[in-house]
């Protein structure tokens, strides 16, 4: 709390919190880059499910879409982060934002999983449209993951 | 006397729609909004991306649309859902707001414009053309869709 004090009575953070702009872009960013990251990591898992673009190799799917979704996702955090320091003291004492931030961490590390695991051996089911139950899992886990993000993270305005 | 009572107990009632009832519903309600566009409007981007040559380039565009359609109509109907019982929390001050009229009109001209021009840019018959004027179009359909969110996330003055 004695972080989120000093932060929030910078320069920086009050700026971010009383400049007339910044606030709305900010949000607007964030949504935009949710539609672009979410509708990659939606088509992706579902590829790998075998419930969308099934005549495409998983690795066509997922490589391409890379790119795109970095660039997204590195936007999307810095967009949330400034978020965050427009009001250290408010988002630090609201329960969701932490939840949110705990489900951020989960995704990623269940991302890396899939990376470091099942994704290794995907030449033996790279064209397959019925992929290794394995790496099905991780998929479904992975869509729950996001989508429980964007309730908790619409939440943090809730609280 | 009767109706007079009758008519006050009427307009004192807490109203039957839950969204206007609890006001935990609408976040909840919205939140569904948000995933709905995000696979409406991200499986969009993916197909105006492939049309501006910038993704999945390998791939025959006709097919990419055919792979994505189903997934663009789940998004369509869970915003043609989500969307109108948003609406119902309070239709009289809806109308009242610009944004609002603005997203109406924006939504249906993105809407229109991804059936016909976007339609015809993913025909089966235009696979082996090069891109040419389906660059530009996609670069319309982006700019829809921002508009329609822009004006959506104005509805609620950011």
């Amino acid at each position: 709390m004695g972080f989120c004090q000093w932060l929030g009575e910078t320069a920086f953070s009050k700026h971010l919190r009383e400049a007339p702009y910044d606030f709305p872009i900010l949000i607007i960013i964030h949504i935009v880059t949710i539609a672009l990251f979410g509708g990659m990591v939606a088509m992706g898992n579902l590829r790998v499910l075998g419930w969308a673009m099934r005549s495409m190799p998983v690795s066509q799917v997922i490589g391409q879409f890379r790119p795109w979704k970095w660039t997204a996702f590195g936007l999307l955090l810095v967009s949330g982060g400034l978020l965050a320091a427009s009001d250290p003291v408010e988002y630090g004492g609201n329960v969701m934002f932490w939840i949110s931030n705990l489900l951020l961490l989960i995704a990623g590390l269940n991302a890396m999983l899939f990376h470091f695991g099942a994704y290794q051996n995907l030449a033996a089911w790279d064209t397959a449209a019925e992929v290794p139950v394995g790496a099905r899992r991780w998929a479904g886990i992975s869509l729950a993951l996001w989508i429980t993000l964007i309730f908790a993270g619409r939440a943090i305005a809730f609280f | 006397m009767l109706l007079v009572h009758f008519l006050q107990g009427v307009s004192e009632a807490p109203p039957l729609n839950p969204i206007a009832r609890w006001e935990w519903v609408f976040p909840v309600v919205e939140a569904i909004h948000i995933c709905g566009f995000t696979l409406l409007v991200g499986t969009i981007v993916i197909l105006d991306l492939r049309l501006l040559g910038a993704s999945l380039k390998t791939q025959p565009i006709s097919r990419l649309a055919k792979e994505l359609q189903p997934w663009i109509w789940a998004g369509i109907l869970i915003q043609f859902t989500t969307g109108p019982y948003l609406f119902s929390a309070d239709p009289h001050e809806y109308v009242q707001i610009a944004a609002f009229r603005n997203k109406m009109v924006l939504l249906l001209l993105a809407l229109l414009f991804h059936f016909t021009v976007i339609g015809k840019a993913t025909a089966a018959s235009a696979d082996s053309l090069p891109l040419g004027w389906r660059r530009p179009a996609a670069l319309v359909s982006l700019g829809l869709w921002f508009s329609v969110l822009l004006a959506g996330l104005w509805i609620g003055n950011l």
